[in-house]
């Protein structure tokens, strides 16, 4: 009896050694958690609430952009345009104002006040390094880490999914008047403005 | 000390030779990286520098030697393309001990101040724009698999995190196997017929590369699903901008080895010049290629 105790109990201790020793986890759970020093929560949050807001009289409205990108483009690219990654993909910081045509679960559709100008703003699919290098203020040699560069993307582009346009779908209808602000991307190679989407830091209803 | 001697001498008597630009590239058994290291090579030439491209074949004990070589043959500069993030570290740390500036091109090692500059492709990015039309293709729900490139690379994570940061958003899209085929194509079709007699019934397989994207393409066809399943890739090869165009493979994020080259060249060219304050990370942007837009592009690049 006393030998089965025994034997009993070293085959606990056995199994929970042996169970304490190894740990699955996926592969790319692993990897997901390097480099989780910078906050790139907080640092988007601070982006959208206060440093874009204060640079809003550096955006371009969205009407001259459009006839500049007619009349010169490369000028247009060379002079509002920004990127962190050297190629042909690049971000404008725009604002505008226009009355909604139609919404869908993809997009808001919008026909500009003064060029009468058909325009999408993307209201699903909020992904992408858009609003982060539309702005022209955040450079690459300032973070540590590529990583850091791409939670702030992703932090920045989660607050738009949640917080931003949320509410505004809410309560926007066709016919409504919408100020928006925000960042389009365009290849500068193959210029295509009529497949265009503005990915929105502020949408807001005007009476 | 006596070979040092005649290194030193040999050196001296060379001093008219225009400088030489070593081409260290992790494989030349895959045609996007034979294009890189001879574009290179060709803008090293065209600036005037003597060239010679080494092949590692994956290994970087065999990326060592040629280490090694380059730099005890005189080698001013090398142009790299790591075989491993970690591995290739101590290489680096090699040449720059030696005052041989280093410039990574498309993959990185894992050393902040190792290379004097590393030009690399925004695999993230690119892969945020794959996963972002992998879920519009798939209208936010379906069954998928994922074939990840070798685990030793950043960039088989850079893209596979990419992706997720976009598709695991959405709930109904499933991921039924997630395997690493080492950016092989032989090995893609193998482990993609092997996933497939678990699950048959999936609806895309998303590639960390078109060499896999082939592979998984491969296999779907002998399986009678090539039409049903939707492959998605990354590079921009020769044979997956085809595929788009004849609606086999659904899309790719296309990469431009060209720019990473030149830039590469042009930085070592710089260097020698006397420029020391280079970015330590130069990001290339990436480009969605699909059946919309595929006529904008050929094999590692887009039509002037």
């Amino acid at each position: 009896m006393n030998k089965k105790l025994k034997y009993g109990l070293w085959l606990v201790v056995i199994l929970f050694i042996a169970y304490n020793s190894v740990y699955f986890k996926k592969l790319d759970s692993i990897k997901a958690s390097d480099g989780d020093s910078f906050n790139s929560k907080a640092y988007a949050q601070k982006y959208l609430d206060t440093i874009l807001p204060s640079i809003i009289g550096k955006a371009i409205p969205i009407d001259r952009l459009l006839a500049d990108l007619q009349t010169s483009p490369q000028k247009t690219f060379d002079t509002y345009s920004n990127a962190l990654d050297i190629g042909s993909i690049r971000f404008f910081w725009v604002k505008g104002r226009g009355k909604i045509t139609d919404m869908d679960d993809t997009y808001i559709y919008l026909v500009t006040d003064s060029a009468h100008a058909t325009i999408k703003i993307a209201s699903e699919y909020i992904f992408g390094n858009a609003v982060r290098d539309a702005s022209g203020l955040i450079h690459i040699n300032d973070f540590a880490s590529t990583t850091d560069l791409n939670n702030i993307s992703a932090e920045v582009n989660k607050i738009i999914r949640r917080q931003i346009l949320p509410p505004f779908k809410a309560k926007a209808k066709k016919g409504d008047e919408v100020g928006f602000s925000g960042a389009m991307e365009l290849n500068s190679s193959h210029l295509n403005t009529d497949d265009a989407e503005i990915t929105p830091v502020s949408l807001k209803l005007v009476p | 000390m006596l070979l040092l001697v005649a290194l030193g001498c040999k050196n001296q008597t060379n001093s008219n030779q225009p400088k030489k630009i070593a081409i260290v590239v992790s494989t030349l058994n895959n045609p996007w990286f034979v294009f890189l290291a001879q574009t290179a090579a060709a803008k090293a030439k065209s600036l005037g520098y003597q060239t010679r491209i080494f092949d590692s074949q994956n290994n970087t004990a065999l990326e060592t030697d040629h280490f090694e070589n380059a730099i005890a043959s005189g080698y001013k500069a090398i142009l790299f393309n790591p075989t491993d993030a970690n591995g290739s570290v101590v290489n680096v740390n090699k040449a720059k001990a030696a005052g041989v500036p280093v410039f990574c091109m498309d993959r990185e090692v894992n050393a902040a101040n190792a290379a004097t500059s590393q030009i690399l492709s925004d695999s993230y990015s690119g892969s945020v724009d794959v996963g972002k039309y992998f879920v519009q293709t798939l209208h936010k729900k379906g069954k998928y698999v994922e074939l990840l490139g070798l685990v030793s690379d950043n960039n088989t994570w850079n893209r596979s995190k990419g992706f997720h940061s976009v598709v695991d958003n959405y709930p109904d899209l499933k991921m039924l196997a997630q395997q690493s085929a080492d950016f092989d194509q032989n090995k893609a079709m193998e482990v993609t017929e092997s996933i497939l007699q678990a699950y048959p019934d999936i609806d895309a397989v998303f590639c960390g590369n078109d060499a896999m994207a082939l592979g998984a393409y491969q296999a779907l066809v002998s399986a009678g699903k090539a039409d049903k399943v939707k492959v998605f890739g990354f590079d921009g090869a020769a044979d997956v901008v085809q595929s788009i165009k004849d609606g086999k493979i659904t899309a790719t994020g296309m990469q431009f080895p060209q720019v990473m080259a030149q830039t590469a060249a042009v930085y070592a060219d710089e260097y020698f010049k006397g420029k020391r304050n280079f970015p330590k990370k130069i990001p290339v942007s990436v480009e969605l290629v699909t059946a919309k837009n595929v006529h904008n592009y050929i094999a590692f690049g887009k039509k002037n």
